[in-house]
């Protein structure tokens, strides 16, 4: 599903080079629960970026379900962001402004192959999955880190993504919440068959991953099945 | 960029209004309103100025066209036939022919120079409404003998001081005194008060009307000589239209049209004051165009991480550009409906209370192509101020913004 191949990504500060991901060569498939994990500044979140279509690598090349990133123009990769990618950010980034609802039924909103219906009953559907039907009306503010999180999770999945992607998503939570969302996630992965990559740093989250792909200065230094 | 992108475009602009900072909105309306309504009603009051000083001119002075003695005589002479052949021409309603006199007037211990005018009184009603100014008394009849009509700041007032008084004035006379006129000829008679007028113009009101008739005595023999003659145009004609065939059936005297004379005494003052009104609407644009675009600037910037944010969950770049357009577009659309109610506050009171001078007394002169105009292009500059801070972080990559 997702296949990269000497992936590359430098940055440069004034005159020094850092090279943030160092050739690297992953394969993932359908269904499964990645874990990317290793110490700060090992290029986890950079990679992610990567497989994500948020950033672009310097070299190398990235194909999901065979169509190679880097041939897509911007609208076409806001288009595939769009229909088949969701994301989770470690700070929810939810729009203040809007409801629960509203929140999640943001993406759906600008499908061109959904009805207004369509995504009333999709949006419910996911609220209700994640237990927060009842705090639809609800605002950003009125929410706790961990049900903000949540949302963010059913925004992520309203449009039926073929990969969900996860930056540190529990970063900001504690054990309790932390689990939660974990929890959630692997209902979703187990029920919807849904392709998770997500990004960590906490040794615990192992339990819920299928495979842990470990980097260490921009390499890929361990890739294990759990 | 298809009707679903612009709605949600919009919802995401109606969502930030409603549900933002509810204070910020109202001030950045109130602030679009304010400049809205300096916008028009500082060019509408000079304009009303300007409108204010042509009817008077038109009312009290020249009419619609005037006609003066060639260069180097002092009369039209000829003046029944002079008249005769304009008044049977196309266009016009009435010529009526004005002689004045410097004078000396003397009431009570008062002595005050002033200009007697002398009027056929009929006809000058079809070319000026001095006879609806009358404030006490009555206007001229044309068989009026040893009666003049005063303007009411001439007459004065017996409450205020000679001391306290913007103009001199004979200290209050009322209808029925008598008034003793001395012209600069040496004629002297006294002459009972018929009636006293207000026209807003204090040279107007410093001045004395009596019949043609009477100033036959006075310049003793038939006066059938004028300084000027003023022409009043039938609607439908235009004031250029009555000059042009004037000159064409042989009148040989120097015609101008109100404009003619305006352009060449207050031409310059009204253009002033139209450059005046121009330059207080740029600045007010510049201010709306300044507040909107800080305004939209600080907001993207603050929202930057969320551009990004809704960049990388799919939602377009021009989306997110439209979104803040909205934004302005209604608070522009909502400052400029409350500037229109603003502007007509202020034109309904100082109708009621106009501006007065010595000179004039003026009322803000707004137009629907005024509003229209004006409208249109606060509207258009608050959506270019607002829409380009918005591109400007729209077209962002996502990990800059995101960074933010």
């Amino acid at each position: 599903m997702i296949r990269t191949h000497n992936l590359r990504k430098i940055y440069r500060m004034g005159n020094v080079e850092v090279k943030a991901l160092d050739g690297v060569g992953i394969d993932i498939g359908k269904g499964e629960f990645v874990g990317i994990m290793g110490p700060s500044g090992s290029g986890k979140s950079t990679l992610l970026h990567m497989l994500g279509l948020l950033d672009f690598p310097t070299e190398g090349e990235i194909e999901i379900d065979g169509i190679d990133l880097g041939t897509l123009n911007d609208y076409q990769q806001t288009m595939f962001r769009l229909y088949r990618l969701g994301y989770v950010f470690q700070d929810y980034a939810l729009v203040p402004e809007l409801t629960v609802m509203e929140n999640v039924c943001l993406p759906a909103m600008l499908r061109e192959d959904r009805t207004y219906e369509q995504n009333r009953e999709a949006t419910i559907d996911i609220l209700k999955r994640i237990g927060l039907y009842d705090r639809r009306d609800h605002l950003q503010g009125e929410l706790s880190g961990g049900q903000q999180q949540r949302v963010a999770i059913a925004r992520a999945i309203v449009n039926k993504p073929d990969i969900l992607f996860a930056d540190e998503p529990c970063a900001n939570l504690d054990t309790e919440n932390s689990r939660m969302v974990l929890d959630l996630f692997h209902e979703i992965n187990e029920e919807m068959q849904q392709t998770i990559v997500m990004v960590s740093h906490e040794d615990w989250h192992k339990e819920y991953f299928h495979r842990v792909i470990r980097l260490k200065d921009g390499v890929v230094v361990e890739d294990t099945t759990t | 960029m298809g009707k679903k992108e612009l709605k949600v475009a919009f919802f995401l602009a109606w969502r930030s209004l409603i549900r933002g900072n509810r204070s910020s909105v109202f001030l950045n309306v109130l602030i679009i309103s304010m400049v809205f309504t300096n916008m028009i009603f500082f060019p509408a009051l000079i304009a009303g100025i300007g409108q204010n000083i042509t009817r008077q001119i038109v009312d009290y002075r020249i009419s619609n066209v005037l006609v003066e003695p060639k260069k180097g005589n002092d009369y039209i002479t000829d003046l029944d036939a002079t008249l005769d052949l304009i008044n049977g021409m196309p266009g016009v309603e009435r010529a009526t022919p004005h002689y004045t006199m410097g004078a000396t007037l003397k009431f009570r211990g008062r002595i005050v120079g002033a200009t007697t005018n002398a009027i056929q009184p009929r006809e000058e009603t079809y070319v000026s409404p001095l006879y609806r100014d009358m404030v006490a008394g009555s206007y001229l009849g044309d068989g009026d003998r040893g009666e003049i009509i005063i303007g009411s700041a001439l007459a004065g007032s017996a409450n205020v001081l000679e001391a306290d008084e913007y103009v001199p004035s004979l200290g209050g006379v009322r209808v029925g005194d008598s008034v003793t006129v001395e012209y600069v000829n040496n004629f002297k008679r006294d002459y009972r008060v018929k009636g006293i007028f207000t026209t807003g113009n204090y040279d107007m009101d410093s001045s004395v009307f009596t019949t043609w008739a009477d100033m036959e005595e006075v310049t003793g023999g038939k006066l059938d000589k004028a300084p000027y003659i003023t022409v009043k145009v039938k609607p439908g004609y235009t004031d250029q239209f009555v000059k042009t065939e004037l000159l064409q059936y042989g009148v040989m005297e120097k015609v101008q049209t109100t404009s003619d004379v305006i352009s060449k005494g207050m031409g310059r003052a009204l253009e002033s004051f139209s450059i005046i009104g121009l330059v207080s609407m740029m600045v007010s644009l510049v201010i709306a165009v300044v507040v909107l675009f800080i305004v939209v600037m600080i907001k993207t910037l603050n929202n930057r991480r969320q551009i990004g944010i809704l960049k990388a969950i799919g939602v377009e770049k021009a989306v997110i550009m439209h979104s803040y357009g909205f934004q302005v577009i209604i608070l522009a659309s909502a400052g400029i409906l409350m500037g229109f109610l603003f502007t007509g506050l202020l034109v309904v009171y100082m109708t009621y209370y106009p501006m007065v001078t010595p000179e004039f007394s003026a009322t803000p002169f707004v137009t629907a192509s005024d509003l229209a105009t004006n409208g249109l292009i606060l509207f258009v500059a608050s959506v270019i101020a607002g829409y380009l801070p918005a591109w400007q972080v729209a077209r962002e990559k996502i990990q800059d913004v995101m960074r933010a």
